[in-house]
């Protein structure tokens, strides 16, 4: 009974869970989201990340040379070369694309990148009905 | 007695039994739920949570297993729920009456109170699963441990008041409430009661099978035991007869014990009386499920059979008689 | 009256699919068979077709909770392969690591044992406490649970200065609460008369079945490859194997000595972290930050190497053989509840059913690590004994020989 008057205790004390996104299931969950989204209705943030955080991974496009060193480190075979047309000496370019439903967020691409141009953003609400949509595929 | 008062009797009664017994059962687990999730430092479920879950449960399909015995299997539930509604009308709630008062008194109510049991046991044998089988024999085994120290618990307060008022009717749930026990004890009775209340507030955990004394249920161990072949209506009949038979088992202590109303310290009608009772009683309950049942269960971990059997067998027992023979003893007055 | 009663594939004691048989006496347990290989998930077939490189994060989910062991095993047995010499403030890191993640497993433990015997609270609690240590390991790697921070020959991110207060904050943390810890699971009444004298592996069965981790010291053998074998930067720690005689005054080998275990290594880890932190030199974390030239380096590399570190659960061991491909030509890993399983069978003779989660979980088994067949067709089964395995390989390699493959 070690537990007794630590549970009684507890009772008078905040709760421990963080209740994001609220703190019950809404009626409608669609309709819920749809009010987020207009405004009208606001969500207990989540709980803070660290800096250097791995989340969602952005993509310069300028910056990047199509060297396809991303593709060879990627455990998931999330990351894509995609030709881009030729340049002037007729030789063909290439750009990739990350397909972030495949991704595991080990940032492996990002530290084999020379360019640079890959980097992993603080985003980590991913969840998605689609695989394909535009916020899961990073040109 | 009139004809149509004996359809309010046989009808009516019992439907508002069944109504006050479901809406506070699943008010209480509501609660229940609540306040033991913030005991263990979560949020929990809305306290109207239960009712979905039954609303929810009634509209799915029952699904009765291959190997059971199907019409056992189905009626099992029903009885079940039918039993621990019936131990309502032999319960005072509020300042009102029981309702069959007259008609059965505390033994009928300690039978009635073994039946939801009973018929979980017949309901897992009846689903032909191994895990029900084990869960059933648990429960047996449980039931018998637990039943002789709720009677030695019941006995002697029973027994007290037949010394007090001889030729009246003690075993009379309505007798009993209208003359608290604790008024008729000395010094050394009042100890033995408490003692009885303790081991009647003990063998509120095991009754309606809540941990410690989930065993015959055991998630962890059995996949649910007794239950496992259950789904659908069939299972929120049973989650239904659960909720209610707290309700009951409380209303017995409660009525036991704690008898007294305060509506004679409030100078209201004698309908506001009624309510003000009836909120108090509420209150009681309350009281009577989080320390029995909520505090509890948050408290300790699920033993073993064996170990219920030892506990309930040896010692609740041996506590029980303590008490009973401390209230022999302040009414003979061996020691005054 | 005797039955038999199935437990697993799938049942709620079981977070991971396996198949008990019991053979039960009323509710005594006569005798219990175990039968694997239903979540085995192919995993180092995956790896023979990507770089090493690749495989280190493959490796980290071959368990969801050794996310740092099996790259840990897995990276030291590249780098034995391939000849990789690893900066030693690298190896601090590792340590650093690898403890986190046994306070994380060990207390991640506690909470499923106590759920095991129906304790919920103690389940909310620990797994509420447990949260520190998570975020240490997020502020550390930037998640929680794949921390991907170990790099062939060295670790990816540094600890720095600015870091280490919150990981001593976080250590005091662990400290502070070691008592109350202590109090719950060692003093409970409730937790005492679900654990003691219950699961028995006596010291004989624990050498018999070669358990390994704290399921093996519980029974008083006092293994553990940080200690026998020491590695990495464990070699200048001096670690000892904790046994149950540190609370005890003797051995039982039950679950009640496997909770003393654990807590105490809760303990020890605490401390090997203060003093890696303390002792921890300067210098470099990788010894090849280019990962294209690295990738080169490995694949010129030609032999065989083995890696073997001590994963919270006990020793997990991982085989590489590279033979110049970009790919290794085999990739093995053993994971530790594959030891531990055997164990289970002295354990659970004799128990009540109401026991048989408690002990099974006792050994913290990870199912989905350990399994590396399937049995696909069930109708015609057969068994292997030990002599006609060990005739097979032998003539495997004879007839690889003579193909000229070895
Ligand atoms: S973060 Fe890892 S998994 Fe994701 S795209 Fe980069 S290399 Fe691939
Ligand atoms: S490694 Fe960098 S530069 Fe090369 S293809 Fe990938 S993103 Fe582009």
């Amino acid at each position: 009974m070690t537990m007794a008057f630590e549970v009684f205790k507890q009772l008078f004390k905040k709760p421990f869970t963080n209740k994001f996104p609220v703190k019950y299931i809404p009626k409608s969950v669609t309709a819920a989201v749809e009010k987020i989204g207009k405004g009208e209705l606001k969500i207990n943030p989540p709980i803070e990340i660290p800096p250097n955080f791995r989340g969602k991974i952005s993509y310069d496009r300028e910056k990047c040379i199509g060297c396809g060193i991303c593709t060879k480190v990627c455990p998931a075979h999330a990351i894509e070369l995609i030709p881009t047309g030729k340049d002037e000496k007729g030789k063909e370019k290439y750009k990739a694309i990350f397909y972030i439903s495949r991704c595991t967020f080990c940032s492996q691409c990002v530290d084999a990148c020379p360019k640079e141009c890959i980097s992993m953003s603080n985003e980590f609400l991913l969840a998605d009905t689609d695989r394909f949509s535009d916020a899961l595929v990073v040109k | 007695m009139e004809y149509y008062e004996l359809l309010f009797r046989v009808i009516i009664l019992p439907i508002l039994a069944l109504g006050f017994g479901v809406l506070f059962g699943l008010t209480f687990k509501g609660i229940d739920r609540k306040l033991a999730a913030h005991m263990q430092a979560r949020v929990g479920p809305p306290i109207r949570q239960p009712f979905r879950d039954v609303a929810k449960l009634f509209t799915k399909e029952n699904i009765i297993p291959e190997n059971s015995i199907p019409w056992l299997f189905s009626v099992m539930p029903i009885l079940c729920l039918v039993s621990a509604v019936s131990v309502l009308l032999y319960t005072p709630i509020g300042s009102f009456e029981p309702i069959l008062s007259g008609y059965g008194d505390l033994i009928v109510v300690l039978y009635l109170l073994a039946l939801p049991a009973i018929c979980l046991v017949i309901g897992g044998f009846a689903s032909g699963s191994p895990y029900a089988t084990v869960g059933a024999q648990r429960e047996m085994v449980m039931m018998l441990s637990y039943e002789f120290p709720l009677a030695v618990a019941i006995i002697s307060i029973v027994w007290k008041l037949s010394l007090v008022y001889p030729g009246e009717n003690v075993f009379s749930l309505g007798f009993i409430m209208s003359h608290p026990v604790w008024n008729t004890v000395g010094f050394s009775g009042f100890i033995g009661c408490v003692i009885i209340l303790f081991v009647l507030c003990a063998t509120m955990p095991i009754t309606l099978a809540k941990i410690p004394f989930d065993i015959p249920e055991a998630e962890t161990e059995i996949a649910g035991g007794l239950l496992v072949e259950y789904s659908g209506k069939n299972l929120g009949l049973f989650y239904l007869a659960d909720a209610v038979k707290t309700v009951a088992f409380a209303s017995v202590v409660a009525a036991l014990f704690f008898p007294y109303g305060i509506a004679c310290y409030f100078d209201v009608s004698t309908t506001g009386g009624y309510v003000i009772d009836f909120i108090f009683f509420l209150v009681k309950l309350f009281v009577v499920i989080f320390i029995g049942l909520t505090f509890i269960r948050v408290a300790v971990a699920r033993i073993k059979i064996d170990q219920v059997a030892h506990i309930y067998w040896m010692l609740m027992t041996i506590i029980g008689l303590v008490g009973l023979a401390l209230i022999i003893i302040d009414s003979t007055g061996v020691i005054s | 009256m005797k039955y038999t009663l199935p437990i697993g594939p799938i049942h709620p004691a079981l977070k991971e699919p396996i198949l008990f048989e019991f053979e039960l006496n009323g509710e005594r347990i006569a005798n219990v068979d175990v039968k694997l290989g239903h979540v085995h998930r192919g995993i180092e077939w995956a790896g023979m077709r990507r770089n090493p490189v690749q495989i280190l994060y493959l490796a980290e989910r071959i368990c969801g909770i050794c996310s740092v062991s099996h790259p840990f095993a897995f990276s030291m047995a590249v780098e034995n392969a391939a000849g990789i010499e690893v900066p030693e403030r690298a190896e601090y890191i590792r340590v650093i690591m690898a403890e986190l993640e046994r306070i994380h497993s060990h207390i991640l433990w506690a909470g499923v044992a106590a759920h095991e015997i129906g304790f919920d609270t103690v389940l909310y609690l620990t797994w509420r406490v447990r949260e520190k240590v998570m975020d240490v390991i997020e502020y550390l790697t930037g998640n929680r649970v794949n921390k991907a921070i170990y790099m062939i020959g060295g670790v990816r991110r540094d600890i720095t200065k600015e870091q280490i207060p919150k990981v001593r904050e976080a250590m005091d943390y662990y400290k502070g609460l070691f008592n109350k810890l202590a109090k719950v699971f060692l003093h409970d009444k409730t937790i005492k008369m679900r654990t003691e004298h219950v699961g028995i592996l006596t010291r004989e069965d624990a050498l018999k079945t070669c358990a390994v981790g704290p399921t093996t010291r519980a029974s008083g053998v006092p293994k553990d490859v940080r200690q026998d074998y020491a590695y990495s930067a464990y070699a200048d720690l001096n670690i000892k194997a904790v046994t149950p005689d540190i609370y005890r005054k003797e051995v039982v080998g039950d679950v009640y000595d496997r909770i003393i275990v654990r807590l105490f290594e809760v303990k020890q880890s605490i401390q090997i972290i203060e003093e890696c932190i303390e002792n921890m030199p300067g210098g470099e974390i990788v010894s090849e930050p280019k990962i294209p030239k690295l990738l080169a380096t490995l694949k010129k590399a030609v032999g065989e190497g083995i890696g073997r570190h001590e994963a919270p659960r006990g020793e997990v061991f991982h085989y590489v053989k590279l033979d110049g491909k970009e790919a290794p030509y085999t990739w093995k890993a053993r994971a530790p509840t594959y030891n531990n399983v055997l164990a289970w069978i002295p354990m659970l003779k004799g128990e009540q059913i109401a026991d048989i989660p408690i002990v099974a979980a006792s050994t913290d088994p990870c199912i989905s690590c350990t399994n590396r067949v399937s049995v696909i067709k069930g109708s015609n089964k057969y068994t292997l004994t030990k002599e006609e395995l060990h005739k097979l390989s032998v003539e495997k390699t004879k007839r690889r020989m003579r193909n000229g493959i070895l």
